[in-house]
């Protein structure tokens, strides 16, 4: 006999309310985990996004905040109040190439998609795009969509099906080989078609923009705000704003599920609680052939630390799985759309997994500690003769 | 002959709230090394109480207990467990082993406490069923075994470290006539082996297979 054996015998002793106070503590710690599974996904899909653009600036309407930096990123809907004869100004700089964009929505089949309206050929070199079926487009007036796999995916669509745009009905050119990134769960334009169904004339909703000599990067930034009265950003800039966004929210959603890890801590209270008084005659006897304090202490520690291991590996588990399991359902929204990204799956990320089981174990501990020393505190004779 | 218990003057008050009892008035006696001893009395005069004393279960409110050379009323508290683990073995009216283990794991628990190995405990607790005649009980949990046999797991728990002294709450109380014959004619065969016996019963039975006889009354020594 050790005591771990001892403990472990006594807690699988009353196995309904093992399991219903294991239940509390893996419900609390499986929030955390698809919390904090999903902000890790958001994280690094923002990282590969702003990668993806392909641009070392951004210009956007002046007084953007980091908001509509955020919607760059998720394909948002976007106010269109950059003029292409902005644009022109922008390009008659030297040394950068620049690309717009139209950001738009839609819906098929009653689920929100990304419309961006796009220069064909621009766009197609600034971000190195393959083609996966089909053809691109014709010309830079192009009737017709091209697509990202995963929305062809979603939505069962081939080169030659055709989708209604702003009550449009439109075909299917060819669809995009896999990014990685937003652009596969979006629809594209030519962006005169764009601008026509969107009634944004003339209009786009930001440029994109590429230095040649990044070195030099700060320096363009200022040729472009001489040259236009617009708003200008780095990647490194938005990248920071945007972070900012995704971190506080990340951090309330945790926070609510630290609350939940709490409350089961009150539950592994009420269980230890009611082992010390169901097992008063036992510690007696415990202490009547020789255990110390220091032992009833520890075996009752030990026993509430258990549902912290157990309850951390099994909230992992449940939450890395709800993280799966919910991620594809999640309605589009500026947070959420990136988590839903292009597929790529919940990436299981070691940290995560280790500080759950850690706090889970911490909490339970914290949790045994009064249960615990009331058990300890019992006198022989006290415990010996309760019946 | 040596004294391995030894009272002088012990008394015992409890209070709860603002009630104080008196559970033992002033209590001095000797009890010899290796002798089979009854401690006898009506219920209620302090019997158990006295028992808690000498076994370092409690501590007395007034005057000295001692365990050999030992003055157990005033050493720390890790002190008297060890006391406890190592030179006292307890057994109880109600028998009072873990329901959650086995036969064999209940011996092992008194030994795993006194620090014994793991491995060591097995041998031994296998030894000590076998010497209470219940090697094939070895894997029965305490809901399967009888009072009587519960009773020799129990004697065979107190006995699995050795200790100079056992002490019995009315190890017997609970049992048959043909159970208690069993148990007592193990306690005697225990004590030839030299084996210092207390037990505190209010059996005529009992306490005629006693070398010495304690009787207490209203909190004190009626000698």
């Amino acid at each position: 006999m050790t005591p771990s054996k001892l403990v472990f015998r006594n807690i699988t002793r009353r196995r309904g309310r093992f399991v219903f106070t294991l239940l509390g503590i893996t419900i609390g710690i499986a929030s955390f985990v698809t919390f904090m599974a999903m902000g890790g996904n958001l994280k690094r899909e923002i990282h590969r996004e702003t990668a993806a653009l392909g641009a070392s600036l951004m210009v956007l309407p002046k007084g953007s905040c980091g908001y509509e930096q955020l919607s760059i990123l998720t394909g948002d809907q976007m106010p269109t109040n950059i003029t292409v004869d902005e644009v022109k100004k922008i390009r008659d700089i030297k040394g950068l190439t620049a690309v717009p964009y139209l950001s738009q929505q839609t819906a098929i089949n009653n689920r929100p998609v990304s419309v961006t309206g796009i220069e064909p050929q621009a766009t197609f070199a600034f971000k190195r795009w393959q083609m996966a079926q089909g053809s691109y487009f014709s010309s830079e007036e192009s009737k017709d969509a091209v697509i990202g796999v995963v929305a062809a995916k979603q939505f069962d669509l081939k080169p030659g099906s055709t989708i209604t745009v702003r009550g449009e009905k439109l075909t299917v050119q060819g669809i995009l080989a896999e990014t990685g990134g937003r652009d596969d769960a979006g629809i594209f334009l030519a962006l005169p078609l764009a601008q026509r169904l969107f009634k944004a004339h003339e209009q786009v909703s930001y440029v994109a923009v590429r230095v040649d000599n990044l070195a030099q990067t700060e320096a363009y930034i200022e040729k472009i705000r001489e040259a236009v009265s617009l708003g200008v950003v780095s990647d490194k800039q938005m990248l920071k704003s945007v972070m900012g966004i995704v971190g506080s929210v990340n951090i309330t959603l945790q926070l609510i599920a630290a609350v939940a890890v709490l409350a089961s801590a009150f539950g592994i209270v009420n269980t230890m609680m009611a082992a010390t008084y169901e097992r008063k005659r036992e510690i007696g006897i415990l202490q009547a052939l020789g255990a110390r304090r220091r032992m009833i202490f520890a075996l009752f520690m030990m026993e509430s630390g258990i549902y912290g291991v157990i309850g951390g590996v099994s909230g992992v588990v449940a939450g890395l799985l709800a993280a799966a399991v919910a991620t594809p359902y999640i309605t589009q929204n500026a947070f959420t759309t990136m988590v839903k990204g292009s597929g790529s799956g919940t990436l299981i990320d070691l940290k995560v997994i280790i500080y759950s089981i850690l706090f889970s174990t911490v909490v339970a501990i914290l949790a045994g500690i009064y249960p615990a020393w009331r058990a300890a505190r019992l006198t022989p004779v006290e415990a010996i003769s309760y019946e | 002959m040596n004294n391995i218990i030894r009272t002088e003057h012990a008394a015992k008050t409890y209070t709860i709230g603002e009630i104080t009892t008196t559970a033992l008035k002033d209590v001095s006696l000797e009890i010899p090394q290796g002798s089979f001893t009854c401690i006898v009395g009506p219920s209620g005069h302090g019997k158990s109480t006295l028992m808690h004393l000498i076994g370092g279960l409690d501590r007395p409110s007034d005057g000295k207990v001692y365990i050999g050379d030992m003055e157990i009323s005033r050493i720390a508290n890790s002190d008297l467990a060890r006391l406890r683990a190592k030179r006292v073995g307890f057994v109880f009216q109600f028998f009072n082993l873990l329901q959650g283990l086995t036969a064999i794991e209940n011996v092992e628990i008194a030994m795993m406490l006194a620090g014994v190995p793991d491995r060591e405990q097995r041998v031994r607790a296998e030894e000590l069923l076998a010497l209470v005649g219940l090697t094939e009980k070895a894997g029965s949990k305490p809901s399967q075994l009888s009072g009587g046999q519960q009773q020799r797991v129990a004697i065979a728990r107190a006995l699995a470290n050795d200790p100079d002294i056992l002490l019995m709450d009315e190890p017997t109380g609970n049992l048959d006539s043909v159970a208690e014959a069993e148990v007592l004619d193990l306690l005697q065969t225990l004590h030839r082996q030299g084996k210092t016996v207390v037990i505190v019963t209010h059996s005529d039975e009992v306490a005629k297979r006693a070398e010495r006889i304690i009787r207490v009354k209203d909190g004190l020594v009626d000698q």
